[in-house]
């Protein structure tokens, strides 16, 4: 977030001819720390000025004792977190004056003290916090590999009236372990999850997340015809399960936003 | 074992953060459980708990690195990648990140510099970083509305020696010791650059039409900027900018100033106080 200049430029023009949604790397909704007042007045103003469908960030933390590790790192998975974290997005809710999102992220460590899978521990949260969900396919994908669980049995498990957004993305693969580095086609394995999650989920809006290596535009818009291929598919078959959770969040999913 | 949330993010923190890896972190970490990291971090065949803590530090190290060498592409340039890593490696452990916007990470970095031994060898490097730096706050300062050739033109003349001007937020006046733009102009037009002369002098950073622009001031313009800055009436402004001049060049000279920071963007006109 910045006072002025080119981004906010940019963004105001966008957002003239488009709706958009707003997506947050900071909030360390995790951590111990105090939640980070400035921050939260900042992101309520701009929130005010340029009204998203939505404002959505990480079920992570990203840093402690003042200190910004910038990167989203895991929690441990258990009920004591469960109420630390539901609290805080309440919060943070009740400041933004709306619900928000929160995305799972890749992990490549997991604690020892967790009682609960990743899945039942969202899920727990979503419900606590009474927040949605973003659900990042790559990223179950990624901490699938990285720790041995099935990446279909955590889509399963999540509740469908929650889902309000995807995210698609490439990652590298390291041997031992997968990286989620935005920085690679989708792999067709993604895609099958994906397919997967729409058949569950309904089509909702789909963010395709591509920041490094970046392709030329038409690689990207193939991704995006492709995603959109598969969710008209499924909606064809009657699978729109979305009208219900568009009705659970109206101000957080509006239906005239699905589209990749 | 059930360790406090607290007390398991500042561990990881502190491993993450260790400035000479996971395993140094290890050896001098002294409220580490009894089970070692082992007890806290699950390992498996692939990795051990130690390198999947190992992942992140180096995410940590490595991302940081490369948004400040996008920040500082001149000092980094001047001082070649081994130095430039040894530098950013004593950076972080001195000014770790705390904002929640990485575009803050590099704000003390010539702070950081002026004390710093690279000093004895690069001179100018911690001026360099500063202007570097300069143009980023310049870049994402606030908006405000650029006072325009016609709006000038439009204030009666006899009101124009109390009229209160202020330069735009996206203006800054750096105070430097040596020629730094040279450098930073070679680096960014992918030049050779060489070692600038040293100088006292003034450099004006800014902000035009979403474009960051940069250029040395002569004392006369600088100090004529300054007073505006501070509040000073432009008649008082235009005191300064005769200074310098024969007396029958000082209308010729203040037009010049004035046409040149009207186009440059740099003036915003501070609104009259409503009576009461």
């Amino acid at each position: 977030m910045v006072e002025g200049g080119r981004a906010l430029e940019v963004l105001a023009a966008v957002r003239d001819r488009h709706p958009i949604v707003m997506h947050g790397v900071s909030l360390s909704i995790g951590s111990t720390d105090a939640l980070n007042r400035n921050y939260l007045r900042e992101l309520r103003a701009l929130a005010r000025r340029f009204e998203p469908a939505w404002i959505s960030d990480h079920l992570c933390w990203t840093g402690v004792g003042g200190h910004n590790l910038h990167d989203l790192l895991p929690l441990p998975y258990t009920e004591e977190v469960v109420r630390h974290v539901s609290a805080r997005i309440r919060r943070v809710q009740d400041i933004l004056e709306r619900h928000i999102l929160i995305e799972n992220v890749s992990s490549y460590m997991s604690f020892r003290d967790s009682t609960l899978s990743e899945w039942e521990f969202l899920r727990a949260v979503a419900e606590e916090a009474d927040c949605g969900i973003l659900l990042d396919i790559n990223n179950i994908f990624v901490s699938a590999f990285n720790h041995r669980f099935s990446a279909q049995e955590y889509i399963d498990a999540i509740p469908v009236e929650r889902v309000v957004q995807y995210h698609l993305a490439g990652h590298s693969d390291h041997g031992t372990h997968l990286l989620d580095t935005h920085d690679h086609p989708i792999r067709d394995e993604v895609w099958s999850l994906y397919e997967h999650a729409v058949r569950r989920f309904g089509a909702v809006s789909t963010l395709i997340e591509w920041d490094d290596n970046i392709p030329e535009f038409r690689v990207l818009a193939e991704a995006a015809e492709r995603a959109r291929q598969i969710y008209v598919g499924i909606a064809r078959d009657g699978a729109d399960h979305h009208e219900s959770s568009a009705q659970a969040h109206p101000e957080s999913a509006p239906s005239a936003h699905h589209r990749a | 074992m059930n360790l406090p949330l607290k007390h398991i993010q500042s561990l990881l923190h502190r491993l993450i953060t260790a400035p000479s890896g996971v395993a140094e972190g290890l050896a001098v970490e002294r409220s580490l459980p009894s089970g070692g990291l082992e007890s806290v971090i699950r390992g498996d065949d692939r990795l051990s708990p130690e390198e999947r803590v190992g992942i992140y530090a180096n995410m940590y190290f490595y991302r940081l690195l490369e948004i400040l060498q996008e920040d500082f592409r001149a000092t980094a340039a001047v001082l070649a990648e081994t130095r430039f890593h040894n530098l950013i490696t004593g950076y972080l452990i001195e000014y770790p990140p705390t904002e929640p916007s990485v575009i803050w990470a590099g704000r003390y970095l010539s702070d950081f510099l002026r004390d710093h031994p690279l000093r004895n060898e690069y001179p100018f490097v911690a001026d360099l970083a500063a202007l570097e730096r300069a143009t980023i706050d310049v870049f994402c300062a606030a908006d405000a509305p650029a006072l325009d050739a016609a709006a000038m033109s439009a204030i009666p003349a006899e009101r124009w020696a109390s009229l209160k001007m202020r330069t735009v937020p996206a203006a800054a006046i750096l105070r430097a010791e040596w020629k730094v733009a040279d450098v930073l102009r070679a680096v960014e037009e992918k030049r050779d650059w060489v070692v600038p002369t040293r100088s006292r002098l003034r450099i004006l950073v800014w902000r035009h039409n979403s474009l960051v622009s940069y250029r040395e001031l002569d004392d006369g313009e600088a100090d004529a900027l300054e007073m505006l800055r501070r509040g000073a009436t432009f008649g008082k402004v235009c005191e300064v900018l005769a200074r310098d001049v024969p007396e029958e060049r000082a209308p010729q000279e203040i037009n010049r100033r004035l046409a040149q920071w009207i186009g440059d963007g740099i003036l915003t006109l501070v609104p009259p106080k409503r009576r009461k």
